[in-house]
C-alpha cells in the first residue's frame, strides 16, 4: 500500500473553526470587559496617586515657607530683640542669614516705618529706607505678620517677602517689623529631587495668577514672567476645588495626566503633569500581558481544536480512504486505525461488514460475468464454426450449382451434337461402302487419300463422341446407387473388362482380407477406369500399372500407380479441377470426375508424384464394418 | 428370303434418311416416318421386322410408341435411339415396355447390323 498524502477534509476545518469560535469569542468578550474595567480602575488609582502626590508637595511647599516664617517669628519674638540696639540686631540677622541660605535680605523697622537695620546677601546698599507708606509694612503692623506675593528678585529669581511684628515682651506691644525677602529657588530644587525625569514628568508651583514659583525644570523659572502654558493654566484657574486631577489634551496634541493641590494659606497651586504613556505604564503593561495571555490561549485552543478535530476526523478519513479503496475494488484493505468504542467505531464496523458483503457479491458477480463471457465465447465459437460450415456449404452449393448449370448446358450441347454426329457417321459409312463397292467393280484402284480421309472422319467422330461422353458423365446428376461390394472381385472384374494395350503390364496387389465397400459400381468403375486410362496415356512405350487395395483404418484404399514421367509439383494441385488438362486433346474432366465420384462416396482422393518415376492416385473409400452390413 | 423391313422413326430428316440408306446398303428394306403417329400407322400397315425409334419425338415419346407397338404385336423388334445419356431407370423402363435394344447416337453401323441380325435370328426370322 502506498501512503497517499493525507488530506484534511472540510470536516476537519469546520471542527477547528467551531472550536475557535466556541472558546475564543466568550474569552475575548470577557477579557475585553475585564481589561477595560481594570484599566479604568487602575487609571483612576494612578490619577488619585498623582493627586495625593500633588497634595504632599503642597504640604512640603507650605511647610517650607512656614519654616522660614517661623525663623523670623522666633527672632522677632526673642525676649530682648526689641530692646537690642541696632548693632546687636544686625549681628543676629547676619547669623540667621548665614544659617538660612534662602534669605536674601532682612530689614528691621521701627513702629513708624523707618528702617533701622538692613542686611542684604547680594546688595551692598546700606541706605536705610522709609517703609511708613509700604503696604506690606502696614499689613504686618495691623495683622502681626504677612506673606507677600511673588516677586522676581533681581529680575529672575522667584522670591517672596514676609514680615513679622517685633513684639516687646514687657508690654506685649508691637515695636517694629522684621521684614525678610526670601528666595524660592529651593522649592524648585525640591521639585527636581521629587521629579528628576524632565521629559515625561513635570511638577510646578504657581501663584494664583499663574506665574511660576517653582518648577522641576529650573530653566523654566528664570524666564521673565515665567508662566504655566495657557492650556493647563486655564483648567487650573477655572477649578475651584482644592485638589483634583485628570487627563488633559495639550495644545501640542500630547495627552497628559495632570493633578493639582492648593497650598494652604499661600493661594499657590502645586501642579504635577505626567505624559499618559508613562502614567499609565502599569495599565498598558497589564493590557499587553492580557493580550499575550489571549494569544497563548488562542494557540492553546488552536492546538486543542486541532487535536480534537484530528481525533474525530481521522477515523472518518480512514473510513473514507477505505471506501475509496473499496470503490477501486480493493476489498482486503482494512482502515489503519484503532476504531474507538463509539458511533464512529460502529460506523467502521458497519463499513467492514458492508465491505465483506460487497466482496462476496462482487466475487459472485465476477464469476457470473466470467461464466457469461465463457458462454459468449463458446457461443461465438459455435457461431463462427457454424458460419464457416454454412459458408463452405454455400461455396459447395455454388460450386454444385455452377457444375449443375455446366452439366445442363453440356447435356443439351452434347445431345444436340450427337444427332449431327450420327448423321455424319451414317453418311461416311454410306460413302465408304459405295467407294469400296465401286473399287471392287472397277480395275482402277481407289485413291489412297480418299480412304485415309474417310478413316480420319471416322476417328474424329469417335473422338467427338468420347468428349461428349466425358462431359455428360461429369455433368450427370443422377442419384448414387451404392451396393455392398467385395472389393477384390470388383477390381478383378474391372481389370478383366479393361482393354489393356500390350505394352502395359498390370500389377495387382489386392488386400487379403477382401474388404467390403458400399459403392455405386458404375461410377466407381468410371473413376478407376479414368485413372487407368490416364496412366496408359502417359506411358506410350512401356510401363506398368499397379493396382493395389489395402485397408487403412476405417477406410479402404485403392491405388492406381503408373511408371510414367510424373506430374510437376506446380500442376499437382490443379489436376482435379474441372476442364484442367495438359493434353493436346482432352476435356480436362477425367480427374474431376474421379474426384466427384470419390466425394460422392464420402471418400477422398490423394495424389503423389515423383518426376521420372511415376504417379500414384490413392482413392480412400469408407470401409463397411460388420455392424453396418445390411 | 425376302429382305427384312426396318422402320426408322425420327423427326431429324437427315438422320432418318442417312440411317435408312445405310441400312438399305446392308440389304434391309427401309421405311421412314417423321413422327410417332405416322410411325405407328406405318408399322401397323407394313408390319416391319424392326422398328428403330428416337426416344424424343415431337408428338410423343419413344416409350409410348414402344408400348403401343408391343401391345399390337409381339413380333416387332423394337430398338430405341437417343442422343441423351440414359439413366438406369430409363433403360429399365424402356425394357419393361418391350424395347429390345438401346442405341446411343452416334452408333457403329456394322455393330448395329450385327445386333439386328442377332435379334432377328433369335426370333426365328
Amino acid at each position: 500500500m502506498t501512503e497517499a498524502p493525507k488530506k484534511r477534509g472540510r470536516l476537519f476545518y469546520k471542527f477547528l473553526f467551531v472550536f475557535l469560535i466556541v472558546s475564543l469569542v466568550p474569552l475575548g468578550i470577557v477579557g475585553y470587559y475585564l481589561v477595560s474595567l481594570s484599566q479604568v480602575t487602575l487609571n483612576k488609582a494612578i490619577s488619585r496617586d498623582q493627586e495625593a502626590l500633588a497634595v504632599g508637595f503642597a504640604d512640603t511647599v507650605s511647610s517650607y515657607v512656614i519654616n522660614f516664617r517661623n525663623v523670623l517669628f522666633d527672632a522677632a519674638h526673642l525676649q530682648d530683640f526689641a530692646s537690642m540696639d541696632a548693632a546687636k540686631q544686625q549681628a543676629l540677622i547676619n547669623h540667621i542669614m548665614q544659617l538660612h541660605a534662602p534669605f536674601l535680605e532682612i530689614s528691621v523697622m521701627n513702629a513708624s516705618g523707618a528702617e533701622t537695620v538692613r542686611v542684604g546677601r547680594f546688595v551692598r546698599d546700606t541706605k536705610l529706607r522709609d517703609f511708613s507708606n509700604d503696604a506690606l509694612f502696614n499689613k504686618v503692623m495691623k495683622t502681626g505678620e504677612f506673606v507677600g506675593g511673588l516677586e522676581k528678585y533681581m529680575g529672575s529669581y522667584p522670591a517672596i517677602t514676609m514680615g513679622v511684628q517685633i513684639v516687646s515682651l514687657a508690654n506685649n506691644q508691637g515695636t517694629g517689623v522684621l521684614l525678610a525677602k526670601m528666595s524660592l529657588t529651593g522649592l524648585s530644587s525640591i521639585l527636581k529631587t521629587g521629579f528628576p525625569e524632565a521629559t515625561h514628568t513635570q511638577a510646578a508651583v504657581i501663584d494664583s495668577n499663574g506665574f511660576l514659583i517653582a518648577h522641576s525644570n529650573l530653566k523654566e523659572i528664570y524666564k521673565p514672567d515665567a508662566k504655566m502654558p495657557e492650556d493647563v493654566l486655564k483648567i487650573l484657574l477655572q477649578n475651584d476645588a482644592k485638589t483634583g486631577g485628570g487627563e488633559i489634551n495639550l495644545d501640542t496634541g500630547e495627552k497628559v495626566l495632570g493633578a493639582f493641590a492648593e497650598v494652604s494659606d499661600l493661594g499657590w497651586v502645586v501642579y504635577i503633569q505626567r505624559s499618559i504613556s508613562v502614567a499609565y505604564q502599569a495599565s498598558n503593561e497589564m493590557l499587553s500581558r492580557t493580550w499575550r495571555m489571549m494569544l497563548i490561549v488562542t494557540v492553546f485552543v488552536l492546538f486543542l481544536g486541532y487535536a480534537v478535530s484530528l481525533v474525530i476526523t481521522q477515523p472518518i478519513q480512514a473510513l473514507r480512504e477505505a471506501a475509496i479503496k473499496l470503490g477501486e475494488g480493493d476489498f482486503d484493505y482494512l482502515p489503519d486505525l484503532n476504531m474507538p468504542n463509539d458511533e464512529i467505531g460502529e460506523l467502521a464496523h458497519t463499513f467492514m461488514q458492508m465491505s465483506e458483503s460487497l466482496k462476496i457479491k462482487t466475487v459472485e458477480l465476477m464469476s457470473a460475468k466470467e461464466e457469461q463471457e465463457r458462454l459468449n465465447r463458446s457461443l461465438e465459437n459455435r457461431v463462427e464454426a457454424r458460419t464457416r460450415e454454412l459458408k463452405s456449404a454455400q461455396d459447395e452449393l455454388i460450386k454444385k450449382e455452377r457444375l449443375a448449370a455446366i452439366g445442363q448446358m453440356a447435356s443439351v450441347v452434347g445431345h444436340e451434337i450427337r444427332n449431327p454426329l450420327a448423321v455424319i457417321n451414317n453418311s461416311i459409312y454410306f460413302i465408304k461402302t459405295k467407294v469400296n463397292a465401286a473399287a471392287a467393280a472397277s480395275t482402277v484402284p481407289i485413291e489412297p487419300k480418299i480412304v485415309k480421309h474417310i478413316s480420319i472422319i471416322e476417328s474424329e467422330i469417335r473422338q467427338a463422341n468420347g468428349i461428349i461422353d466425358e462431359i455428360l458423365g461429369f455433368a450427370r446428376t443422377r442419384e448414387l446407387n451404392p451396393k455392398l461390394t467385395h472389393l477384390n472381385s470388383y477390381i478383378e472384374d474391372l481389370t478383366m473388362s479393361f482393354p489393356f494395350p500390350p505394352h502395359i503390364e498390370l500389377m495387382k496387389q489386392l488386400a487379403p482380407e477382401n474388404p467390403t465397400v458400399n459403392i455405386d459400381t458404375d461410377e466407381m468403375t468410371q473413376a478407376v477406369r479414368n485413372l487407368i486410362k490416364n496412366g496408359i496415356e502417359v506411358m506410350p512405350e512401356r510401363g506398368r500399372i499397379y493396382l493395389r487395395t489395402e485397408s487403412a483404418g476405417d477406410m479402404v484404399r485403392i491405388d492406381v500407380e503408373d511408371t510414367g514421367p510424373g506430374i510437376p509439383k506446380e500442376t499437382l494441385d490443379k489436376i482435379f479441377a474441372p476442364f484442367f488438362t495438359t493434353k493436346a486433346r482432352g476435356t480436362g474432366l477425367g480427374l474431376a470426375v474421379v474426384k466427384k465420384i470419390v466425394d460422392r462416396h464420402k471418400g477422398r482422393v490423394e495424389v503423389s508424384s515423383v518426376l521420372g518415376k511415376g504417379t500414384c492416385f490413392k482413392l480412400f473409400i469408407p470401409l463397411v464394418t460388420n455392424n453396418q452390413n445390411k | 428370303m425376302p429382305a427384312q423391313k426396318i422402320l426408322v422413326i425420327d423427326d431429324d430428316a437427315h438422320l432418318r434418311e442417312s440411317l435408312a440408306e445405310v441400312l438399305a446398303l446392308e440389304g434391309f428394306t427401309c421405311l421412314e416416318a417423321g413422327n410417332a403417329k405416322a410411325g405407328i400407322e406405318a408399322a401397323k400397315k407394313h408390319r416391319p421386322d424392326v422398328v428403330i425409334m428416337d426416344i424424343q419425338l415431337p408428338d410423343s415419346s419413344g416409350f409410348q410408341i414402344c408400348q403401343e407397338l408391343r401391345r399390337y404385336s409381339k413380333d416387332f423388334i423394337l430398338i430405341m435411339m437417343t442422343g441423351r445419356f440414359l439413366s438406369a431407370e430409363e433403360k429399365t423402363q424402356g425394357f419393361s415396355l418391350g424395347a429390345d435394344e438401346y442405341l446411343t447416337k452416334p452408333f457403329d453401323i456394322q455393330e448395329l447390323c450385327l445386333r439386328i441380325r442377332q435379334l432377328l435370328s433369335r426370333k426365328g426370322k
